[in-house]
């Protein structure tokens, strides 16, 4: 078989790059299998929040709502400041974190607004973007009065 | 030489074949004319060094969980020996790395060095640019500080912006929900292990395409013979790598990065800013407001970025000389000054919301409370032997312990205590000092002072604010005494009703004397 030498290591150096190039797509594969997070969000449950009569008119409550929440290995307490206001007949929950980059918005007495800290981002009362950067309005939870307790609780 | 030692170098490089490294590494034939312009990569590979020794030394101190990260922040600044120093090295180091590449980068373009050869190191040089951004961002996040929280979860939603694979992106930046211990661990992860190898191997190649095209030379070739790199022009770069090392160092001993209190994912209206080297991408991104954020993120540093990678197909000037290359250098001057006007403008730019870094009356109540009143030093002092003294950044343990043990310290501690004898609103008032001295001692106050501070945590905070502190039934105080002087501020806290018929609040002329309300109202009198 004249020529077979040079076909043999032809054959062969494909085959060799072609099984580096297996082996390495191997690697890639399982590097980004291990390093794709696991889970991206934790499931919602209620939370108690306050009472209505807790509620003062002229403004939302600001309100720390604490519960357990897995962050990795930890177990930890995770805060979530929300904003609990009437609406008509009902209530309304805001997130407090900016539509816009997620920094924590704050309720200013003086302006009856929710104003970003960051990139002055400006909300109204009722969560709707009324300056700035944010695309779109603070995100609302779910609320229900819970009628054995009398208590309202936030979807988180 | 000694003969001996001849022969052993003899037995060395028949084996190694360290002479011709050695000649290939110093007896680079220079152009004539190449001066202290051509120092400035080399001083950049020196910042570059001072990080990977810096930062070595870190992470033996170092842990990365959300747990322990500021603390063991805080243990490198106040405890490890010259831990403080070494902090300062490595934040202002990274200073010394973003300007250096800027003028080296600078003087590649104003000497045309880009052009034909050299084209693909111009290019490898973009890259290791976003190679150090990408350190600076994510070595920011680090100490797990309020400043390194916030400032990471805006960078990760920009990275949210990011058309088709923005969300994956986002999700692949925090590891996991929210920003938490695997972020930390992410970004720990890429900080030491991914971009060190990744700025070595690039490094590597940066300096072997310098040398396989040689170095540019000045703009206009100058006659003479080239002269070897190693002494004269060595004997520059250590020059300037000796002036920069005593710049850096005595930034870090003069300025070493505060730590602000631990990482807070519920403070409200904390401002987070960015390092200096991103406060123009900052700045620009309020000028861009809504569904068009992504310009301002996105398009623009990336359109920005890719132009500079094809600056050597650019510039078609026909030779190196400025004249010859007007638009290219135009364009390059002209973005170098925006990029310097927006970090400008982004570090002028302070909302006025931003918190003070002056303690708030409450604060100081509490840091009185802790240092006169003897509550806390009976069983907090040094020869006690129950508990050591408290001491401004060695506080360590989390908000709600602090509070139960405030309020009843035999539930955390058994044994011999009583519970210090304060009302809530004294409680309150050292849990909130307390939270301040994580981060530094309360200001030095005088007599006056801090009784000023006392009556008015005891009794004008319950419905009036003050920087931040206090109830919100009556109008903020914080800067009072724009409107009123003390002679009208302490009429209305003797009798509110002289001066405003239908007040709410109540008269404390019978309550407090005369002198205590003069106290309070040229405490407040100077709240401009």
């Amino acid at each position: 078989m004249a020529g077979s030498g040079e076909d043999r290591r032809t054959v062969l150096a494909r085959m060799v790059t072609v099984a580096g190039g297996v082996i390495s797509a191997g690697v890639a594969g399982l590097v980004a299998v291990v390093a794709a997070p696991a889970r991206l969000t934790n499931p919602r449950t209620w939370r108690r929040a306050a009472t209505p009569s807790d509620l003062p008119s002229d403004q939302p409550l600001t309100l720390v709502l604490t519960a357990r929440d897995a962050d990795g290995w930890y177990e930890t307490k995770k805060q979530s400041v929300i904003f609990l206001d009437r609406d008509g007949s009902g209530y309304r929950a805001l997130s407090s974190t900016c539509a816009h980059l997620g920094c924590r918005v704050k309720w200013d007495e003086t302006r009856a607004q929710f104003l970003c800290p960051c990139h002055g981002g400006v909300y109204d009362r009722e969560g709707n973007v009324v300056a700035g950067p944010p695309p779109r309005g603070l995100e609302r939870f779910n609320v229900r009065l819970n009628p054995q307790t009398g208590e309202l609780e936030v979807e988180l | 030489m000694n003969p001996r030692a001849a022969a052993l170098l003899n037995w060395l490089d028949d084996r190694t074949g360290f002479r011709v490294i050695r000649h290939h590494l110093l007896d680079e034939p220079l152009p004539p004319g190449t001066g202290w312009f051509f120092t400035l990569g080399s001083i950049l590979l020196f910042g570059l060094g001072i990080q990977v020794v810096t930062g070595t030394a870190l992470a033996l101190y170092y842990a990365p969980t959300p747990d322990h990260a500021w603390d063991s922040v805080r243990f490198i600044t106040s405890e490890v020996r010259l831990g403080s120093f070494l902090r300062g090295l490595h934040h202002w180091g990274a200073t010394v790395v973003v300007v250096a590449a800027a003028l080296h980068m600078a003087r590649v373009v104003f000497f045309g060095s880009y052009r034909k050869p050299r084209e693909l190191n111009w290019i490898v040089g973009v890259v290791l640019l976003q190679v150090i951004l990408a350190f600076g961002l994510t070595g920011y996040l680090l100490p797990w500080d309020q400043r390194a929280y916030w400032a990471t979860v805006v960078a990760i939603n920009i990275s949210k912006l990011t058309p088709v694979v923005g969300e994956w992106a986002a999700g692949f930046l925090r590891g996991g929900p929210e920003v938490g211990a695997l972020t930390l661990t992410r970004w720990y992860a890429l900080h030491v292990l991914v971009l060190p190898p990744l700025l070595a191997v690039l490094v590597v190649v940066h300096l072997y395409l310098m040398r396989r095209q040689g170095i540019s030379g000045p703009v206009r070739e100058r006659r003479g013979t080239p002269a070897a790199f190693f002494p004269s022009q060595a004997a520059r770069d250590l020059v300037m790598a000796f002036v920069v090392g005593i710049l850096l160092a005595a930034l870090a001993w003069k300025g070493a990065p505060a730590l602000e209190p631990p990482a807070d994912p519920a403070a409200s209206g904390y401002i987070p800013r960015p390092e200096w080297y991103f406060l123009g991408l900052f700045q620009l991104l309020k000028y861009f407001p809504g569904k068009l954020e992504v310009i301002g993120a996105l398009v623009v540093p990336g359109i920005a970025m890719t132009l500079l990678a094809l600056l050597p197909w650019i510039d078609r000037g026909k030779s190196r000389a400025w004249h010859d290359r007007r638009f290219a250098l135009g364009g390059f001057v002209l973005g170098a000054a925006a990029v310097a006007t927006l970090t400008s403008l982004g570090a002028m730019d302070r909302p006025s919301t931003a918190a003070t870094s002056g303690w708030n009356p409450q604060e100081l109540a509490g840091a009185t409370l802790i240092e006169t009143s003897g509550q806390c030093a009976k069983c907090h002092n040094a020869t006690s032997g129950i508990a050591g003294p408290i001491e401004a950044g060695h506080i360590g343990r989390p908000a709600d312990w602090l509070a139960s043990h405030v309020v009843d310290p035999e539930v955390i501690a058994p044994g011999v205590r009583q519970p210090p004898a304060t009302n809530p609103r004294e409680t309150a008032a050292i849990l909130a000092a307390l939270a301040r001295m994580r981060s530094g001692p309360a200001p030095e106050q005088d007599p006056a002072a801090r009784e000023a501070a006392l009556l008015i945590d005891r009794n004008c905070l319950t419905c009036h604010r003050v920087d931040g502190a206090g109830g919100d039934e009556g109008p903020e105080l914080s800067h009072v005494g724009r409107k009123y002087d003390a002679a009208s501020i302490a009429k209305r806290v003797n009798n509110p009703v002289d001066v405003k018929p239908d007040a709410e609040m109540p008269p404390f002329g019978g309550k407090l004397t005369p002198a205590q309300i003069q106290t309070i109202a040229t405490w407040l009198a100077a709240r401009k």
